[in-house]
């Protein structure tokens, strides 16, 4: 008897192919039979008419990697059909770790990743120190699956110690840091991660920035010996530079044997060319025998802002300029003195702000009243009988400034030059940063919005393209075995979602971190069963009992 | 979308560049960040974007009250005070 029989629904089963009305049989964590029809009795039977049925998805780039230590369903990615993610990206893992290195590290993501202290102080028992340990101590409670990347940060950290952020390391050292590595492979990393533009919280780059090439040559070298994956960050901003680092991440991967990607890759309004730059050297390296695979978020940058600190987005205005740059208690004093409100406030144009601000959206998560989030300054202006920008100052005095707001879509917004990218066989659709960023932006909600923006509503690639690159694309790339496919003997990874209604939510504020930390979420939308490992995961709303996740045997 | 912007075409020098442009980008950590345009001296055109912090410092540096004023500026002049502060 199957343990699940997911029946009549239109399976994409992530190899591209069509779709085609059938049935999926799931036993004992296994896909045991795909068809038109399958035959057999089930202990549970899913009625998938109308439906998809798809692999799980698979999120290459996040940084899970405190949050798994509590929740085991890197919530809410599981409910958005995520299967699979990537942690430890960036350079930064949580191991290997000395236990008087924690602090720093901590610092570090605290400071690039935006997570809250209590993150690390209240939520889990830091027992472990080597990689083994971490991965035994997220394994237990795991609701998905986990293919954990190891940092060269912390990696340089423990063969080093301080002097890992001071200097290039010595050949003895190199040594070192490629027998850690292979430790560290050995206990189930998928890769190796590196930055070349992070600085922890104090502005010093973090440990990583001080290799020399020949150190990631090594340790490259060490990642041959199995084949895993590079991770880099490279200087994303300067695609002259990013040019560079395709060329290095080429030599590495053809001289070594492995597959390398990067991450992110933009596009932008004001230089359009600089992401084709970057894809046609990246083909030209393809080309030549190498891997290197630029990620790619399928989800627009938002600018967000509060007057608690000087934003940019007022830097065509004057008095703007003048009185944010002010220190805080002599620019609140400033915004409250009417005389220079009102010059604030001509400044913003005769339109009293509506062209520039109208459609800013009031974010929540702040001082002001939770009834106002989502709602545009536009109409909260209507409704105070006041301009917008005179409402943005007012609002804000009103709360001590701590009023989030937010310009939706002002950068990778443009779906006609993205699609065709995201739909190149060259570009790796990720870059999500699924669980940082907590207090700016939700990192939730790529995959729906590539369903929504990409395939329903721009038609850039097809439902069967659109799946298979987040499914067996991403599995093959990261070499995770039998991930990414509905065939049989595959893991049964499932995802089952209606196709014209999946998306993401709108962004709201959600108070479930540790020490009742806010942080940005989205809901998905149209997702209606998730399988991990042939347990039904979430279903109809709400997440199951089962702890089936695995760390991802590596092919 | 970007904030609209004030365009201006100096005439080049042979060796040196200018301030063309300069318009508002979301940076990737959802902060404004400032972009400057520069016309180089050989006519090639290229473009810098600054974090919030050097996007106010570069101001500063160029005595601009606002982006408009960055325009038309010799881009290693208003960077030299960039470095010296």
């Amino acid at each position: 008897m199957f343990d699940i029989l997911i029946k009549g629904g239109t399976i994409v089963d992530g190899s591209g192919a069509p779709g085609f009305t059938g049935d999926v049989a799931v036993q004992d964590g296994r896909i045991a039979a795909v068809g038109a029809t399958v035959a057999g009795e089930a202990h549970r039977t899913f009625d998938a008419t109308g439906r998809i049925v798809a692999p799980g998805f698979i999120d290459p780039h996040t940084h899970f990697d405190v949050q798994l230590l509590w929740d085991g369903a890197a919530k809410p990615a599981l409910e958005h059909g995520i299967t699979c993610v990537v942690p430890g990206n960036c350079s930064l893992s949580l191991a290997p770790l000395k236990a008087e290195d924690r602090k720093g590290l901590v610092g570090m993501f605290q400071q690039i990743e935006e997570m809250p202290p209590e993150a690390f102080t209240e939520a889990f028992d830091w027992t472990w120190e080597d990689f083994a340990g971490y991965r035994d101590a997220i394994a237990k409670t795991l609701q998905l699956n986990v293919a954990p990347l190891v940092g060269h940060s912390v990696i340089r950290l423990w063969v080093m110690g301080a002097d890992a952020q001071k200097r290039a390391a010595r050949p003895d050292e190199v040594a070192a840091m490629q027998a850690l590595l292979r430790q560290c492979l050995e206990a189930g990393a998928v890769g190796l991660s590196t930055s070349f533009v992070d600085v922890d919280e104090n502005g010093h780059p973090v440990p990583s920035r001080f290799a020399s090439f020949d150190e990631l040559d090594a340790l490259c070298a060490v990642l041959g010996e199995r084949g895993r994956m590079l991770q880099i960050v490279p200087e994303f901003y300067a695609t002259d530079i990013t040019l560079a680092r395709i060329d290095q991440l080429a030599e590495l991967s053809i001289k070594h044997t492995i597959p390398t990607t990067f991450s992110p890759l933009f596009d932008n309004n004001g230089t359009p060319d600089n992401a084709p730059r970057a894809l046609a050297r990246v083909e030209e390296q393809f080309a030549r025998g190498a891997r290197v695979w630029p990620q790619m978020q399928t989800r627009p940058i938002d600018i967000s802002f509060s007057l608690l600190r000087p934003s940019l987005f007022f830097s065509r205005l004057p008095r703007w300029v003048r009185v944010l740059r002010l220190p805080l208690a002599e620019r609140l004093a400033a915004l409250a003195n009417p005389a220079i409100a009102d010059k604030m406030v001509e400044d913003a144009g005769p339109d009293g702000g509506m062209a520039m601000m109208g459609e800013l959206v009031l974010r929540g998560g702040d001082a002001a009243p939770a009834e106002l989030a989502g709602h545009t300054l536009a109409d909260i202006a209507a409704e105070r009988g006041e301009s917008p920008a005179r409402a943005l100052i007012n609002l804000s005095l009103e709360h001590g400034l701590d009023v989030a707001f937010l310009a939706a879509s002002r950068g990778h917004d443009a779906t006609d030059r993205i699609g065709p990218m995201l739909a190149s066989p060259f570009v790796h659709i990720g870059a999500s940063d699924g669980g940082a960023h907590l207090a700016s932006f939700a990192t939730y909600g790529d995959t729906g919005y590539l369903f929504s923006e990409f395939v329903r509503k721009s038609g850039a690639l097809s439902l069967e393209a659109a799946v298979k690159k987040i499914t067996s694309d991403t599995a093959e790339i990261w070499g995770l075995k039998d991930r990414g496919l509905l065939q049989a003997g595959k893991a049964a990874d499932i995802v089952v979602f209606d196709e014209g209604a999946i998306g993401r939510g709108a962004e709201r504020p959600q108070f479930d971190m540790p020490g009742d930390g806010m942080r940005y979420v989205r809901d998905a939308i149209g997702i209606e069963a998730v399988v991990v490992n042939g347990q039904m995961a979430w279903e109809g709303g709400a997440y199951t009992e089962a702890r089936a996740g695995r760390i991802c045997e590596l092919a | 979308m970007t904030a609209a912007v004030a365009h201006v075409e100096p005439a080049p020098g042979l060796d040196d560049a200018f301030v063309v442009a300069a318009e508002i980008v979301a940076g990737h950590d959802g902060a404004a960040e400032l972009m400057v345009r520069l016309r180089h001296g050989n006519g090639a055109l290229s473009s810098v974007t600054l974090d919030p912090e050097t996007g106010f410092d570069l101001l500063r540096a160029a005595g601009a009250s606002s982006l408009d004023g960055l325009v038309g500026q010799r881009w290693s002049q208003i960077t030299r005070g960039l470095w010296e502060r």
